[in-house]
């Protein structure tokens, strides 16, 4: 309706009325409003996905007299990273094979199918999982059914009479410990 | 009585019901549409009430912290006062929404009502469905006990599978790199806060879009729709033979809906809410998840389909699905709707249907996975004992004890992975016996390392003896005397 | 008029009370979880039927009895076997026969306690039996090492009590299998032989220490046809079967 008085104006420049000019300046404010809200929060959300290895450290399995030579035992080891109400989600159980010649090897519980518990079978040498059917040896390697490698294992070492696994991670096919 | 009218009065003036009424409940809808079929949207909408209520008191009590999740669930069921019974109107709720929305899916699939209009109102139902199932996954995973815990596992591990994005994507769910805490919170507030919310807003669009373009016509055969004329068509029939869905065409909705309710009440206290099975403690490994009735099949599909196939069906061909379930109306251009004149539509849902109900079934009875406990827990018949020799009773005792039954039925009862074992003796020759026990094979695992000699005789010497009385065992026919390698003749 | 009001507030009083019974009524439905099905941890399940079903039943049959391995329902059986026996052949199992440890220390699954469960459960099985007359042999040889039996009082003794089933030098017969099988002696310890000797498989047709033989086999002489049998092992037989029971 003003454009008439404002002809005097560069047409470089478009007439702008003060309505105009508060209009433009509120959604210029609650632009940079929302990305000071919205860039946290992203962030916030965000920040799980990049926790992974960072978190990862050496944590005791247990005794290496709980591990006799030449069987295969459940132990658990505590999550690095616990909240105080964790419960018993942050106790992650893994199997440990002590090898015949005292080596030892230690095996995610997640069946590398799908993830659900694999139990050991010490008569037959080996792990089976409840869900679709997946077995593997006693080393590990895949024996039969759906899983497309063999069982995942922990890097260990062996500190002053202690099993440490580095755990921190529930293994699965992108990131296989 | 004029009180209480001038008192409707004062409101009406004030938040203008009744003109409200005239474009919501009182909108007319053509006479067709007030068909016995047209009942399972509003049915499904009885059961978000229903959830949403129950959900909120159980809520007040719900703990949705791992340490204490477990407990309150085990509160609501044995200590709160009908705990218990909101538990099990909230589950048996949720299976009937999943079902009646599932159901009203297929039917305005059947009818053809997705068409030209209201191809948003299909999209935005088909977004209502995936959120209700998001509400059913993240439901039971909340219930926090093991198949809850394990459900998770399977979800990160799927979604591990994802090339590249898979690391960031299970962390994302999981709230890090471990099922924990953060785990359990984000599924709460998945459950409570996301995707309710998402439910509401896609349903306040799906029911404007209802109000907006009128509930369709029910289909007839041999009258096409025509996109220019449509709306002037649609028009003319509500002008002429019209009906108010309240009164006049919701009575089939109350009824159908009442029965519903009537159901969800019966299950509820009748066969009551589901029992967790047992905390979410990752360290109690003699558990065998399972998931609830909808992703059965999807389990079943998982243990089914060939291991190189599996990739390609989680990066492809369950995103594409999704895809196709938007696109049906742009898809499905043809002008007829009824479902006589769309055989492919017919023979689509039958097939899906169909192929969805055989998983699940086979997702019940799960013969793909060892029954864990059968090899101490599931006795040797005793017509397999009878009769045998001390070498065929230790035979029977090592078919146990190395785990065989776990996988190997016998005459029904043990694990169904592999053959059945009564009457192998007729299928295999002794020979062939030994080296399928210790090599493996067709699915078996080599059993070689875990049998010493005298163990694989004993074994083989009662896999031999498994075969009817009247029936002769196989025999290798390179012997034809009868005579068998290595094998004393038997009398 | 009067009669409308009283009927409505009748209909009023229904509801509530409709209402009411359902508020309270509820907490007594069928569908009212029941505390005893609550999930039990599988190591904390002490009832002694489950347990035997579910770790013992697979090879000793359904109740301990009819099934491939030692009938632990034979009422004979369970009289003789002494708990703290029970105990450790279920805890620590019988090397080199089929018989698994079942104790956790052992990398089984059961604790001490439900080892001490089941111990105790199948001796109840035998109480109707315990202390009745004659007295039967020792399950366990009192010190095997120092008295150990005679081979070849053994073989008379072989002869006299068990061919008629087994055959002629225990190589089997109409009746009963062979008892000289190197797979089988190479599977079985001298205590199952021992045990099979003095209960018999009662289940299965074979019968005890007291057979029909007019006098019993005594002490003496099971301890020889068990170091008879023994004679016969193989010595092939890889980490020859440890369970003596001891």
């Amino acid at each position: 309706m003003e454009e008439h008085e404002h002809e005097a104006l560069p047409p470089a420049v478009p007439p702008v009325s003060r309505r105009d000019f508060l209009f433009r300046l509120g959604l210029v404010l609650n632009t940079v409003a929302a990305a000071f809200v919205g860039i946290p929060v992203l962030g916030y959300i965000a920040s799980s996905m990049f926790k992974g290895k960072a978190q990862q450290a050496w944590v005791a399995l247990g005794n290496l007299d709980s591990f006799p030579t030449g069987q295969t035992r459940l132990a658990s080891y505590r999550n690095p990273f616990t909240t105080p109400w964790d419960g018993a989600t942050a106790d992650v159980p893994c199997w440990v094979r002590r090898k015949p010649d005292g080596d030892f090897q230690v095996f995610a519980i997640n069946c590398t199918h799908l993830g659900c518990p694999v139990r050991w079978f010490p008569q037959s040498g080996l792990f089976m999982c409840p869900c679709h059917g997946g077995v593997y040896y006693e080393d590990g390697s895949r024996a039969s059914g759906p899983p497309p490698r063999g069982l995942y294992q922990y890097e260990f070492r062996v500190r002053g009479g202690h099993l440490e696994v580095r755990g921190g991670e529930t293994p699965n096919l992108s990131e296989a410990v | 009585m004029n009180r209480l009218r001038a008192l409707g009065k004062w409101f009406d003036d004030r938040l203008a019901l009744g003109r409200l009424y005239d474009h919501t409940l009182g909108h007319r809808i053509p006479l067709s549409s007030a068909s016995a079929w047209y009942v399972f949207g509003s049915a499904t909408l009885l059961c978000l009430i229903i959830q949403l209520v129950t959900g909120i008191c159980l809520a007040l009590v719900y703990v949705p912290a791992p340490d204490q999740a477990y407990a309150s669930i085990e509160y609501l069921d044995y200590v709160q006062p009908l705990g218990w019974y909101l538990r099990a109107l909230h589950y048996w709720g949720s299976n009937f929404m999943v079902a009646l929305v599932t159901i009203h899916l297929i039917q305005v699939f059947l009818f053809g009502a997705y068409k030209y209009p209201r191809e948003l109102t299909w999209m935005v139902g088909s977004g209502l469905f995936l959120a209700t199932l998001g509400m059913a996954f993240t439901g039971q995973t909340i219930r926090f006990d093991q198949d809850a815990y394990w459900g998770v596992e399977i979800i990160v591990s799927i979604l591990g599978r994802l090339p590249l994005v898979g690391e960031y994507a299970t962390h994302l769910l999981q709230g890090g790199p471990i099922v924990g805490s953060e785990t359990l919170s984000r599924f709460f507030a998945l459950h409570v806060f996301v995707i309710p919310g998402l439910l509401i807003g896609l349903l306040v669009v799906h029911i404007r879009l209802v109000l907006v373009l009128g509930i369709s016509e029910y289909p007839e055969a041999g009258k096409p729709l025509d996109k220019e004329t449509y709306a002037e068509d649609y028009e003319a029939t509500v002008a002429r033979s019209g009906i108010r869905l309240m009164p006049e065409g919701g009575g089939k909705d109350l009824v159908f809906s009442a029965l519903i309710l009537t159901a969800i009440i019966l299950c509820a206290a009748f066969i009551g809410p589901k029992i967790p099975n047992g905390p979410a403690d990752p360290s109690l490994i003699h558990t065998v998840p399972r998931p609830d009735f909808y992703f059965l099949s999807l389990f079943a599909a998982f243990a089914l389909m060939p291991p190189y196939l599996e990739g390609f069906v989680i990066v492809y061909l369950m995103p594409l699905a999704v895809v196709l379930l938007f696109a049906v109306p742009f898809l499905s251009r043809g002008a007829e709707r009824h479902p006589s004149r769309r055989p492919g539509a017919v023979v689509l849902v039958v097939l899906v249907g169909v192929s969805l109900v055989t998983l699940a079934y086979e997702g019940v009875l799960s013969p793909w996975s060892p029954e864990m406990d059968a090899w101490s827990g599931q006795p040797v018949q005793p017509q397999f004992v009878e009769g045998r020799s001390p070498l065929e009773h230790v035979g029977a005792t090592l078919l146990q004890a190395k785990q065989c039954r776990n996988c190997h039925a016998l005459d029904g009862k043990g694990g169904k992975r592999g053959p059945d074992l009564a009457g192998v003796a007729m299928r295999l020759t002794p020979d062939q016996l030994v080296r399928q026990v210790l090599q493996g094979g067709g699915n078996m695992p080599a059993y070689g390392k875990h049998l010493a000699p005298h163990e694989v005789s004993a074994l083989v010497a009662f896999l031999e003896t498994l075969h009817p009385a009247n029936a002769a065992p196989a025999r290798n026919s390179a012997q034809p005397s009868g005579g068998v390698a290595g094998q004393p003749d038997k009398p | 008029m009067n009669r409308r009001l009283l009927f409505r507030m009748f209909r009023v009083l229904m509801f509530a009370a409709l209402v009411l019974g359902m508020a309270s009524g509820c907490d007594s439905l069928p569908g009212r979880p029941d505390p005893a099905d609550r999930y039990q941890r599988p190591d904390e399940v002490t009832d002694f039927t489950t347990l035997f079903a579910t770790n013992c039943s697979g090879c000793h049959g359904a109740e301990g009895r009819r099934g491939p391995a030692t009938p632990l329902g034979d009422p004979h059986y369970a009289a003789l076997a002494q708990p703290a026996y029970l105990e450790r052949i279920i805890g620590d199992g019988v090397g080199g026969t089929p018989m698994p440890p079942f104790a956790q220390a052992r990398g089984g699954n059961l604790t001490e306690e439900q080892v001490s469960v089941l111990a105790q459960g199948i001796r109840a099985w035998g109480a109707d039996v315990a202390g009745s007359t004659p007295t039967p042999p020792p399950l366990v040889a009192a010190s095997p090492d120092q008295n150990p039996g005679s081979p070849a009082r053994g073989e008379v003794a072989y002869a006299a009590f068990c061919a008629d089933c087994h055959g002629p030098g225990g190589a089997g017969g109409e009746k009963a299998g062979s008892l000289v099988d190197p797979a089988y002696l190479g599977l079985v310890s001298d205590q199952a032989l021992r045990t099979a000797v003095i209960v018999g498989r009662e289940d299965l047709g074979m019968p005890g220490w007291q057979a029909d033989q007019g006098r019993g086999i005594s002490a003496g002489e099971i301890s020889d046809v068990v170091a008879w049998l023994g004679s016969q092992r193989p010595s092939s037989a890889q980490g020859r079967p440890s369970g003596d029971g001891r």
